[in-house]
């Protein structure tokens, strides 16, 4: 704040509190002439109301120089005088700051020991997936849903099966969240609409889903373009991400016409990576919990990692 | 001061009208003038740029839409805000909103540092039907977003304008608006505008915290 707006500021504080002091001051001292019934004189409808004058109370006259005092104190010591910064110093970053390293404190403890553990295992600990929880649902339920059971429509993947486009260990899940993926299937509309409608029906095939078997053999030569990413039976490959075909698990629909889509038209898919929006600490606990989604239904979940 | 002045006032009440509105300003002067004054003095840190022609399009529909209503651009500097959403926000960032949308109406949530949150595709199909992601969001849909093209010559206008505000716009960004907007609709644009909100523009370090009771724990 420039001198002269920090002296403007001043006397208006000074104004203000000169004007109210010397009220405080007068209003009890004020001689007001009053008739010999003790009024005023002062009449409102035809004289049945009258002003009464009367002492101000001592409660009121108590109150308002509390009042005073808190003012003039708060002034002292919080910033509000001009450019006086209040002699506690108070600023509303630093109080954050405090507050923050006051949080922190707490946090180290319980992190500490997040640390020691390996995902899988981490799996397990009711205040991760507690914290796990919470940091699910704020980031990532937009797109995976509340309960992590996905959403076709923005090509998320459901994360309570255990069937991974990039692999489902602690380390997988965990890369995952950090650097974020960019799945990306070509568009293959150059084949021609028909041979996109062969290969749809191939693709149902490798899941023996109800299909058009005459349709789906002669897609089957094409597949050996598909086969680059998809393997050869169509398995999928998780060092691409590129979606396992034999499985009754559709990222993008496993309708006809979602899979001709799919096809013709390619699919890209954007898992944002979030090492620049949550901490490292935060991003195991939450791989962490997308692991414990994904294990609820193992018998083995209780004792930690021991299926996989 | 005898009585009788105080009696004018009592008696008079256009009078005492103005003698009140004069001692209720003195707060607001106090308050809003240094503030006034120090509005013009705040400039852009580095990495604030001027919006491009596609989000300067995309925040004039934010505005049109009324997403103000129910979302703010302002984490305030409080310890479950910042956790949520990140760095407190700076009047800084806001220097090239004209009007700016700090807000403080929250019926979704502050949108200050969503850019890059989620994907262009999600926020298109939010955009279009919140429920198509989120089952049980009560924000209003937007469809038309997606049949409306921008009208480039009018974007440019704006961006001419803002110049004369002291944007630095240089002829070269208003001539590019024409490619970049081709064939964009305000659906682009939104999403455009979104996604850049809060990149690259967090305040480098928190601001210095004088030495006293605030500033260590």
């Amino acid at each position: 704040m420039t001198t002269g707006l920090s002296l403007w500021v001043m006397f208006l504080v000074v104004l203000n509190l000169g004007i109210t002091f010397f009220l405080f001051l007068w209003a009890p001292r004020a001689k007001i002439p009053t008739l010999p019934d003790q009024t005023s004189g002062h009449v409102w409808a035809h004289g049945t109301v009258r002003e009464g004058v009367r002492n101000l109370p001592l409660w009121w006259l108590l109150f308002s120089g509390a009042m005073f005092l808190a003012g003039f104190t708060y002034l002292v010591l919080y910033p509000g005088f001009g450019s006086h910064k209040g002699i506690l110093g108070w600023t509303s970053h630093g109080e954050l700051a405090r507050d923050e390293a006051i949080n922190n404190a707490k946090m180290d403890e319980l992190l500490e020991r997040f640390r020691q553990y390996p995902i899988e295992q981490l799996a397990n600990d009711p205040a991760a997936l507690q914290m796990g929880g919470r940091l699910f649902v704020d980031n990532c339920a937009a797109c995976h849903g509340r309960g992590g059971y996905g959403n076709v429509k923005v090509g998320a993947p459901n994360l309570i099966d255990d069937d991974w486009l990039y692999g489902g260990t602690g380390a997988d899940i965990l890369a995952s969240i950090h650097d974020g993926r960019s799945g990306l299937m070509p568009p293959w509309a150059s084949l021609g609409e028909d041979n996109v409608k062969n290969l749809a029906q191939y693709v149902l095939s490798l899941s023996d889903s109800p299909h058009d078997a005459a349709k789906a053999a002669a897609g089957k030569p094409l597949f050996t373009t598909c086969a680059a990413c998809h393997g050869a039976e169509g398995k999928g490959n998780p060092a691409l991400g590129a979606p396992n075909l034999t499985d009754h698990v559709w990222l993008h629909g496993g309708k006809l016409e979602d899979i001709e889509h799919s096809i013709g038209g390619g699919r890209q898919g954007a898992m944002p990576p979030w090492n620049k929006r949550l901490t490292n600490d935060q991003i195991r606990v939450l791989a962490a919990y997308v692991y414990h989604l994904s294990h609820q239904g193992d018998a083995a979940a209780g004792q930690g990692h021991a299926k996989r | 001061m005898a009585y009788k002045h105080f009696e004018v006032i009592e008696k008079h009440a256009g009078l005492l009208g103005v003698l009140i509105a004069i001692m209720v300003s003195i707060g607001g002067l106090a308050e809003i003038t240094p503030l006034f004054v120090q509005a013009h003095s705040v400039k852009a840190p580095p990495g604030v740029k001027p919006y491009d022609a596609l989000r300067l399009a995309g925040r004039d529909v934010y505005v049109r839409e009324g997403c103000y209503l129910c979302h703010s651009q302002m984490i305030r500097a409080l310890r479950a805000e910042t956790q949520r959403y990140g760095h407190f926000s700076t009047a800084e960032e806001s220097v090239y909103d004209r009007p700016f949308q700090w807000g403080s109406k929250r019926t979704g949530p502050d949108l200050a540092r969503v850019g890059g949150k989620y994907s262009d595709h999600w926020q298109r199909l939010h955009l279009e039907d919140p429920r198509q992601v989120e089952p049980e969001s009560n924000m209003p849909a937007y469809p038309w977003l997606n049949d409306n093209k921008l009208d480039i010559a009018d974007v440019q206008a704006r961006m001419r304008t803002l110049r004369r505000l002291g944007d630095p716009y240089s002829d070269d960004d208003i001539a590019q608006a024409n490619e970049s907007l081709a064939g964009k609709t305000e659906m682009d644009a939104l999403i455009a505008y979104l996604q850049g909100l809060g990149i690259k523009n967090e305040p480098v370090a928190t601001v210095p915290v004088p030495v006293g009771h605030g500033d260590k724990p």
